[in-house]
């Protein structure tokens, strides 16, 4: 079990956030490299202002008539992203991982507290999960890719959960939570899971449409 | 009077007589530093006597070392000296008493292929 973990903290984890970063980059170019062929008079209307007026307003839950048209999933949203990115990144266990291999300093919040957000992700995930298993308009442009995206982030938080109080088998349940974890991170570039890094881009295109050319609000 | 005195004392030297051997190297069960002030998780699970008969280690300074600079002191142990004395729990250069705590014990664990290695393997939730 000892070599089992020391290979995917050590090797695989690396292998996980190469092809996170390369991936995403890759993406990046990837994408500008499409709008140049497909779409270039729309890149000259590209806005800062306007761009960020977009974003601001969508960051703000009460910012949006779109949001306020759905006020529960505006709630759930912002609350399972803020808790998804502040657990992973601020967790002890986690960081004493980074001291101990690396020798990096990093700041964490208490377990208690990432117990707490835990739990608020994995209700989060329960409520897309139900969400997209009963509403109409959302049943039609749900694919499999939607299913697995959620099933790998509910599976990596019910797994750091568990591994957390020591529940069942504590090491494997723990080798499991790593594995969907890694399996997450390398997805981000390749699956609909891209939103973490294509988001601003889209907003930023879509407050300059609004914006510059129609002179209309996108919110 | 005198008899009740003589009572008390006793019981009192039973009692630290019957305490000593709690507060031994011996007999410890666990790694408790008081350097830290805070505890954030259960102390690692830690049996001197009984690790160190497994892991067949009979030299102190494998664990209880003296270094000079970089450079370990051969021939020279540390035991009964404070681990938090050269590795404060917040030091800036030099290894902190939480990474020196870890790295001691899964560097060698992980050397040996032997012995926990994960976090609540030690840090065991009771």
């Amino acid at each position: 079990m000892n070599a089992a973990y020391e290979f995917v903290v050590g090797p695989l984890a690396w292998i996980a956030g190469a092809i996170f970063v390369l991936g995403s980059i890759y993406r990046l170019v990837s994408m500008y490299a499409l709008a140049v062929k497909k779409d270039y008079s729309s890149l000259p209307y590209m806005d800062l202002k306007y761009s960020l007026r977009s974003i601001i307003h969508w960051l703000n839950p009460f910012g949006t008539a779109g949001w306020k048209a759905s006020p529960w999933t505006a709630a759930v949203t912002f609350i399972f992203h803020i808790c998804l990115i502040i657990t992973p990144l601020f967790l002890l266990g986690h960081a004493v991982l980074l001291e101990t291999f690396h020798g990096i300093e990093w700041p964490t919040i208490s377990d208690g507290l990432a117990d707490g957000l835990t739990m608020l992700v994995i209700a989060g995930c329960i409520f897309f999960i139900i969400r997209r298993a009963t509403v109409d308009k959302l049943k039609y442009i749900t694919s499999g890719m939607d299913w697995f995206v959620i099933f790998l982030v509910l599976a990596t938080f019910l797994t750091g959960f568990a591994a957390y109080h020591q529940w069942l088998n504590y090491q494997f349940i723990l080798i499991l939570h790593i594995l969907a974890g890694e399996a997450m991170l390398a997805s981000i570039p390749f699956t609909r899971l891209s939103h973490m890094i294509f988001w601003v881009f889209i907003r930023g295109y879509m407050g300059s449409e609004f914006g510059k050319v129609r002179h209309a609000k996108d919110w | 009077m005198k008899k009740q005195l003589s009572v008390i004392l006793l019981l009192a030297a039973a009692v630290l007589l019957y305490l000593a051997p709690a507060y031994s190297q011996e007999d410890m069960t666990q790694l408790l530093d008081p350097a830290f002030t805070t505890h954030q998780r259960p102390a690692a699970v830690f049996n001197h006597d009984g690790h160190n008969e497994k892991a067949e280690i009979e030299d102190c300074s494998v664990c209880h070392h003296v270094y000079e600079g970089e450079r370990k002191v051969m021939d020279d142990s540390s035991e009964g000296t404070p681990c938090s004395e050269c590795h404060a729990v917040d030091a800036e250069e030099g290894t902190p008493l939480r990474m020196a705590y870890h790295r001691m014990c899964t560097d060698c664990h992980t050397a040996k292929g032997k012995g926990p290695v994960t976090c609540g393997e030690c840090h065991v939730d009771k």
